[in-house]
């Protein structure tokens, strides 16, 4: 009784939680939310990640020199009228998407359109403002990403995993030697009508709609960025290193759409606990050394899941048994779980897929990768799936996962820590 | 008018025809006879380096130019040692007497005073 009364009341607040709607303006498209927040945000998401980069390390670089020179206005110009109207630009780049943003008051809304638009149409490129500006935030990504176990644990599992693609590299790295002419021929390739979606929150889809059908005209209409679809491959590689905790990456991947299953199965692996200072109910969770840490991993793309455990600790001694944990708790997944166990690690997954769009971030990615993939709306396919999961298929994905080659990463002190045989992998 | 480094009649004149066509030859025959051509210089070798705007505009130089700016100096330096101006072959021929320098003076100069403007700005909301 109870839980039929919640489960109405759910329904009739998701009636009136207004969803953004695609249209097609002057051939971009453009979908915006507006929850009446006093600020609104902006984003122009570019299929420009770094699996359709021309050149290793370009979409990095063409993250890095957004919001320079252009003819409209020059980089300083850029930044402190942006200043003078309080708002915030800033630029990232995933494996499929970059993403422009403008977050600014309401009401401002034509002068940051009109900043992210202008960079799009008329960026210059100029050689100095690559040596001068750009090239210090390129090389000092790759730093911070080299130097953090866990970002590059991730960028070897993908290069192992998918080898082409989804495979290739977040990060610039010295050796590729990326130029401001690499920049600009990649910029031309990627900004088309049909390959950027703006994404609007806290502003009326018409208004924005109608800002941008002025500011994008000028773009070429050409046919959208293609990739070869991605393939799982696998395999195991170490790296010696010896600042840093001792990490292991223990994964495999899936070519295809994202599921349902496999979302779950990393809420069912995650020994993250839902309360400070407990233990998670994950199998893995009673079987942490102390010091250790294991992160489920979970990266959905567009064609293709990347999934598994990082473990991180301070000894390899630590990481081999928290390694050892890691996989018995994976094979046993594979064996079954019982429906108990199955109805948590559902919930589980459904609240971080379905709260991963409550937040502005999320909601502007989330929103603007699909209307990429050519949806006009969030669909609650996604998260009606987990209603839908039963033990057999979640048995039946989770075993032929297991059956593939794993990915296997692991960095730090190369002699000490386990292989992926060692594992019983 | 007013150029970064000094004040230019240049692009008035190069503006008006009958003008260039007085000035020009006179400019030729004032740049041949300045006689840096002799010692392998372009004009832009010349340019007050000790200002920090120069400075900048100097490491915008590709590689290329850098390599050739330092070596024109250099063998200058040592004609200059010699006391007599390099062998004929060797002059600067004046269509490669080229402005490489200054249009990145210039720019840089820009930059500055769009820098001051910002710093100085009103802002009047209205």
């Amino acid at each position: 009784m109870l839980a039929a009364r919640v489960s109405t009341a759910r329904n009739a607040q998701r009636l009136a939680r207004s969803f953004a709607t695609a249209v097609d303006s002057a051939g971009v498209k453009v979908a915006a939310v507006d929850r009446n927040q006093p600020t609104s945000a902006v984003t122009i998401l570019v299929k420009a990640g770094s699996r359709f980069e021309t050149k290793p390390g370009v979409a990095n670089a063409l993250k890095n020199f957004a919001f320079k020179g252009t003819t409209k206005r020059s980089a300083l110009g850029t930044v402190r009228e942006s200043e003078l109207y309080g708002g915030v630009l800033s630029s990232s780049v995933t494996r499929e998407h970059l993403a422009l943003t403008a977050e600014f008051l309401r009401g401002d809304e034509q002068f940051f359109v009109d900043v992210l638009t202008s960079f799009v149409t008329s960026a210059k490129y100029t050689r100095h403002e690559f040596q001068e500006y750009v090239a210090p935030l390129i090389e000092n990504d790759t730093t911070l990403a080299l130097k953090d176990h866990a970002t590059y644990a991730l960028e070897l599992a993908h290069a192992q995993a998918f080898r082409t693609g989804l495979g290739a590299s977040l990060f610039a790295l010295p050796h590729h030697s990326v130029t401001h002419e690499d920049i600009k021929a990649y910029a031309k390739t990627a900004f088309t009508k049909g390959n950027m979606a703006v994404v609007g929150s806290g502003i009326d889809q018409s208004v924005l709609a109608q800002l941008v059908e002025k500011s994008l005209n000028s773009v070429p209409a050409t046919a959208t960025a293609s990739s070869t679809p991605s393939t799982y491959f696998g395999g195991e590689s170490r790296i010696e290193s010896h600042s840093g905790p001792h990490t292991l990456f223990i994964g495999y991947g899936a070519a295809g759409a994202p599921s349902a299953e496999l979302a779950t199965l990393a809420a069912y692996l995650s020994p993250k606990p839902s309360i400070k200072w407990s233990q998670g109910l994950s199998p893995i969770a009673s079987a942490i050394p102390d010091g250790t840490s294991v992160q489920s991993v979970y990266l959905p793309y567009s064609d293709a899941t990347l999934l598994g455990l990082l473990i991180q600790g301070p000894t390899p001694g630590a990481v081999k048994e928290a390694g050892k944990a890691a996989v018995e708790a994976l094979k046993l997944a594979a064996r079954g779980i019982s429906e108990e166990e199955l109805k948590k690690a559902a919930a589980k997954a459904k609240f971080a897929a379905a709260s991963a769009t409550e937040s502005r971030e999320g909601l502007l990615t989330t929103l603007g990768s699909q209307v990429l993939a050519g949806n006009s709306a969030i669909s609650d396919a996604t998260l009606a799936a987990f209603d839908k999961l039963s033990a057999a298929s979640f048995t039946k994905a989770t075993s032929s996962l297991i059956k593939s080659k794993p990915t296997y990463v692991a960095i730090g002190d190369a002699m000490l820590l386990p292989y992926a045989d060692g594992l019983g992998l | 008018m007013v150029g970064p480094l000094s004040i230019s009649l240049a692009n008035y004149v190069k503006s008006s025809k009958t003008l260039s066509r007085w000035v020009k030859p006179i400019a030729n025959w004032y740049a041949n006879a300045a006689g840096y051509r002799k010692y392998g210089f372009k004009y832009d070798d010349l340019l007050v380096e000790e200002r920090p705007d120069v400075q900048r505009a100097l490491e915008r130089l590709t590689r290329r130019e850098k390599y050739d700016r330092a070596f024109r100096i250099k063998r200058a330096s040592q004609a200059s040692v010699l006391h007599k101006p390099l062998p004929k072959e060797l002059w600067m021929k004046p269509e490669e007497d080229a402005r490489y320098l200054l249009p990145h003076v210039v720019d840089v100069a820009k930059e500055d005073s769009e820098r001051k403007m910002w710093d100085h700005l009103e802002v009047k909301r209205v």
